[in-house]
């Protein structure tokens, strides 16, 4: 498939970069830039993180305990501030995703009435 | 707590900063890695990232309250205006100096209406709020209620919360060598209760010590009497005092610093109302028709009309009664017993003009505002271009404001504390026949008010400033050099100068005014000469003195002073005229006249002995003066005034045979004289209607003795002394002095108002002055390479002056035209303070006028000059 256009840019529902983060730390403690990172690859670039909406994320998660920070070197021999998901990060994760599939399933039922009946 | 917050928070930022860094690097290296070349990676990471203060700043957010985020900026503020203000001291010292001047002025008059109005009664809380019951004629006339009204209005209950009553008396104190006159308070016994006011030593009155008529011989002192007269002795409780000649035993010393409910008299004596008939000789207690005391307690809602409905009550218990009267509730401000009713409306005066006077002082300090905004016009727009939005500037320069007007406030509250004695009580104090009293300390209301003052002045003096920040162009500025030239067009600073002449001259006005009336009122026909004439107060009764052998002590100690050489005559008098208090006024009957169901029919009256009306040089219109056969045996006399002889009779000579009655009894007086009106109380009082009694024929124990004399008058007073002292050795005299000296208490409030305005006025000269010269000064500055050029061509250096002069006076032109026209609009408004002058007096506006124009034009003469002296080479190469 050639890419002729970056893909459409889409903007993040409020709240939604908050379980995205938190998302992405189930794999492992990571720093911003990876965060940033990750979050673009996966979304095969179509969500683009801004820093200035990521660190006020990051601060606010470990502000309410999600996520823990420490410094450490990368494998890159860099130091960066690593974050790792705390037990109430986990749980938050699962809540938030629970929402998120109902409100998917929300508006699918709204958009195509045929699927929420079957 | 505080640093270990703030150090938190440093490690924080450091921790932000460095976590931002490892990104950017990460990024870097990645780029790098995908083969760009360093510098590109470089700036595409850069690129990438965004705006780091932005994202600082967003994260920061994050961290805490926005209120914490606030505070941090405006306490970054603060310390960014200390560190900018400190490098230009002059600047800093002189808006301060200039501040404090005007918050100082605003303070003392701010403290002279806390005595006054805030705090009328010292110890009492909330004692503005107190409420006066008192009975009001149709008329209007305030009036005590008597003792059998008042008891029941009181069982009534609904028109104060409980209340008490009291009057206010001159007692004579004996202290078995010398007798004192004190003023004292005839209360009811619940007053300390009602006003919560607790004894010193010993105990208050109680509603025990209000029972029985003549049966509580007690009295509570008030602690200054205690310090100041029984040197606070500790064993005073039980000690048995004279007071107009009874004894009274002291049961208690009230707290440090109550002074009684009389606002701004000192009262000195409390005792029970029951003592009434001990005191005054006469029992008033169950007399209805006697106005005896006034209540005195907290106001429940709606209490005014409350009282007027009992009005009717009161009414139709007493249908014989000559005038009707209401019981009605006044706010403590408006009772007449005290000093706010003439203080209040000189103070409401002096802090119209302390606020004009801060007007001033903030257009003055805008002025350098402004000049120091150009300059830093460059500053400010490197701010904005930076992305300093426009509230967050405002905000830095209002900080920057209060940084100047918080020290101006203690400074001012300072100044204030050394200023307030001038105009207040001492000066007072010195020329009052009465001990005046006023709680002038700094307390934090007073704090607060400067504080508030400061503010309001740095919002207002900082605003033409911010506005014409917040439309600085910044493009403009950025591209221009940041020097000050681009910010010549000074239009809002000619509006300053304006307003400050016009505001200088509506004060140098209204200052003027004041002082024309308090020239026409010392200079003024009081009706009568006080000059050569000395006055001696006596009181018979503390030494046991009756009627026969009073009447007889007077007779012979007016031969005594008669027979003094020198002496050209000699009187008696009830009371001293000019005092500010209206003397007894009396209930009259005229034989023949029905008066209107609301006329006033209540006339001042005095009582004389033969000789008075000589010895005051008052002119005799028709009939004869009393004389020494005017006794109590023959028929009794009347002499009236002028007024009251035309309102009743027409014309002086119809008055004389005519006949009146006086409400406390006695027969019908046969008029026999008319003489001349007098101001009777204030130099500025209307004519009215008066009456004299002989003496002999109305005899009292409490006279005052005048004696006109052509000999020097220091020699005069000791020679009255010694001829009361051979008479009776142990009788003392009571306010001994000239009778000129003793009534300049009349001119007190002129005067007072009169040196405030005075200095006010003359304070906004000088910033005006200072103004004026600021501007020219800096146009002058700003065109010193065009008068350079100028000069270098061959100019004519008068010429340049006059180019200057010119400038500063169309400002000082137009100001005092806008001044002139204020000041005839509000001046109407002083007439209740001005005497002997239209509000729209000539001389006091061309007056105020001249002096603010020549002001205008030095303050411009200095600078203009400088100007011309311009060394056009110097001036050149500057550039």
């Amino acid at each position: 498939m050639e890419r002729t256009d970056p893909p459409e840019r889409l903007d993040l529902l409020q709240g939604t970069l908050d379980m995205l983060v938190l998302q992405t730390l189930q794999w492992g403690p990571q720093h911003g830039y990876a965060i940033a990172q990750m979050i673009r690859v996966q979304s095969s670039e179509a969500l683009q993180v801004e820093t200035g909406s990521l660190y006020p994320a990051l601060h606010r998660l470990q502000k309410q305990k999600f996520v823990k920070s420490e410094w450490r070197t990368s494998d890159a021999n860099q130091r960066a501030k690593f974050y790792t998901l705390t037990a109430a990060g986990r749980k938050q994760l699962l809540r938030e995703r629970g929402r998120w599939a109902q409100l998917v399933a929300a508006i699918g039922g709204v958009l195509d009435p045929g699927t929420a009946k079957g | 707590m505080k640093l270990l917050d703030r150090i938190l928070r440093r490690d924080r930022d450091e921790d932000l900063a460095a976590e931002i860094q490892a990104h950017l690097a990460m990024a870097e290296r990645d780029k790098v890695e995908g083969g760009d070349d360093p510098v590109t990676a470089r700036f595409a990471a850069r690129k990438e990232f965004g705006n780091v203060t932005l994202v600082t700043e967003a994260t920061r957010r994050s961290w805490g309250g926005v209120w914490r985020e606030r505070a941090a900026d405006v306490a970054h503020d603060i310390r960014y205006a200390i560190r900018t203000l400190r490098r230009s001291p002059g600047y800093a010292l002189i808006v301060i100096a200039v501040l404090s001047l005007g918050i100082s002025a605003n303070v003392v008059v701010f403290t002279l209406f806390k005595a006054i109005a805030l705090t009328p009664i010292p110890n009492v809380a909330g004692s503005a709020r107190l409420g006066v019951l008192v009975a009001r004629t149709d008329a209007g006339r305030i009036m005590p209620l008597s003792l059998p009204d008042f008891r029941e209005l009181r069982a009534q209950g609904r028109t104060l919360h409980d209340f008490a009553g009291t009057s206010m008396e001159a007692y004579s104190l004996g202290l078995g060598t010398h007798g004192e006159r004190v003023f004292g308070e005839m209360v009811t016994g619940n007053y300390f209760q009602v006003l919560g006011i607790h004894a010193r030593l010993g105990r208050t009155l109680q509603p025990s010590d209000d029972v029985v008529p003549g049966g509580h011989p007690v009295v509570v002192i008030a602690d200054r009497l205690w310090q100041d007269t029984f040197a606070s002795d500790p064993a005073i409780v039980g000690r048995t005092i004279r007071i107009n000649a009874h004894p009274f035993t002291i049961v208690g010393v009230a707290e440090p610093g109550f002074q009684g409910s009389i606002v701004s008299l000192r009262i000195g004596l409390f005792v029970p109302v029951m003592m009434q008939p001990q005191l005054r000789g006469i029992d008033l207690l169950s007399a209805r028709e006697m106005p005896l005391l006034w209540g005195l307690g907290r106001p429940l809602a709606g209490s005014s009309t409350e009282a007027e409905l009992l009005s009717a009550h009161l009414d139709a218990g007493q249908p014989a009664r000559a005038v009707r009267q209401r019981a009605t509730v006044i706010p403590i401000w408006r009772s007449p017993y005290g000093a706010q009713t003439y203080m209040l409306p000189a103070i409401l005066l002096l802090a119209v003009m302390g606020m004009l006077l801060m007007l001033i002082v903030c257009a003055n300090v805008s002025n350098l505002v402004l000049v120091r905004a150009v300059g830093r016009r460059g500053e400010l727009a490197a701010r904005m271009a930076l992305g300093a939005s426009r509230p967050r500037i405002l905000r830095l320069l209002f900080v920057e404001s209060v940084v100047l007007a918080i020290p101006a406030a203690a400074i001012g509250v300072v100044l204030a504390r050394a200023l307030g004695p001038l105009m207040g009580d001492d000066t007072v104090a010195s020329i009052a026949p009465v001990p005046v009293g006023m709680e002038l300390s700094a307390d934090w209301t007073v704090v607060a008010f400067a504080v508030l003052v400061a503010c309001a002045s740095a919002v207002v003096f900082g605003f033409f400033p911010a506005l014409r920040t917040s439309r600085l162009d910044l493009g403009a500025v950025m591209k221009d050099d940041l020097s000050p030239r681009g910010g010549s067009r000074s239009r809002v600073r000619n509006v300053l100068v304006i307003a400050q002449v016009a505001v200088s001259l509506l004060l140098l006005v209204g200052a003027g005014l004041v002082l024309r009336s308090l020239e026409a009122a010392r200079t003024a026909n009081v009706g009568f000469d006080p000059r050569h004439v000395a006055s001696a107060s006596i009181d018979l009764t503390p030494n046991g003195y009756d009627a026969a052998r009073g009447r007889e002590f007077y007779q012979r100690l007016l031969e005594a002073i008669r027979r003094q050489p020198g002496v050209e005559s000699a009187a008696l008098t009830g009371v001293l005229p000019l005092t500010l208090v209206d003397s007894n006024s009396v209930q009259t009957d005229v034989e023949g006249y029905a008066p209107r169901r609301d006329e006033d029919m209540r006339f001042l009256f005095n009582r004389v002995s033969p000789g008075y009306f000589a010895t005051l040089r008052i002119g005799l219109i028709a009939g004869r003066d009393f004389r020494r056969s005017d006794s109590v045996d023959t028929q009794p006399v009347a002499i009236v005034n002028e007024t009251m002889a035309r309102r009743f009779w027409r014309t002086p000579e119809g008055a004389l045979g005519q006949r009146v009655h006086l409400e406390e009894g006695g027969r019908w007086r046969t008029v026999v004289g008319v003489v001349r009106d007098i101001k009777y109380a204030r130099v500025t009082e209307d004519p009215r209607p008066a009456l004299y009694r002989p003496f002999e024929q109305s005899y009292v124990a409490a006279m005052t003795l005048h004696v006109r004399s052509s000999d020097q008058e220091r020699a005069l007073l000791p020679r009255i002394r010694s001829a009361v002292q051979s008479l009776d050795p142990n009788l003392p005299i009571l306010n001994a002095g000239m009778l000129a000296d003793q009534i300049r208490i009349a001119l007190t409030v002129f005067a007072m108002a009169a040196d405030t305005l005075l200095a006010f006025g003359l304070i906004a000269v000088l910033l005006t002055a200072l103004g004026t010269f600021g501007l020219v000064s800096y146009a002058a500055k700003q065109s010193t390479h065009e008068i350079g050029i100028r000069i270098a061509i061959g100019a004519n250096r008068g010429a340049l002056v006059r180019g200057f002069l010119g400038r500063g006076l169309r400002l000082g032109a137009v100001g005092a035209a806008c001044g002139v026209a204020a000041a005839a609009l509000v001046t109407s408004w002083l007439s209740t303070l001005l005497y002997g002058v239209t509000p729209i007096d000539g001389v006091s506006f061309a007056g105020a006028s001249a002096i603010v124009l020549t002001t205008v034009a030095l303050a411009s003469l200095v600078p203009a000059w400088r100007a011309s002296r311009t060394d056009p080479i110097a001036a050149l190469r500057h550039r």
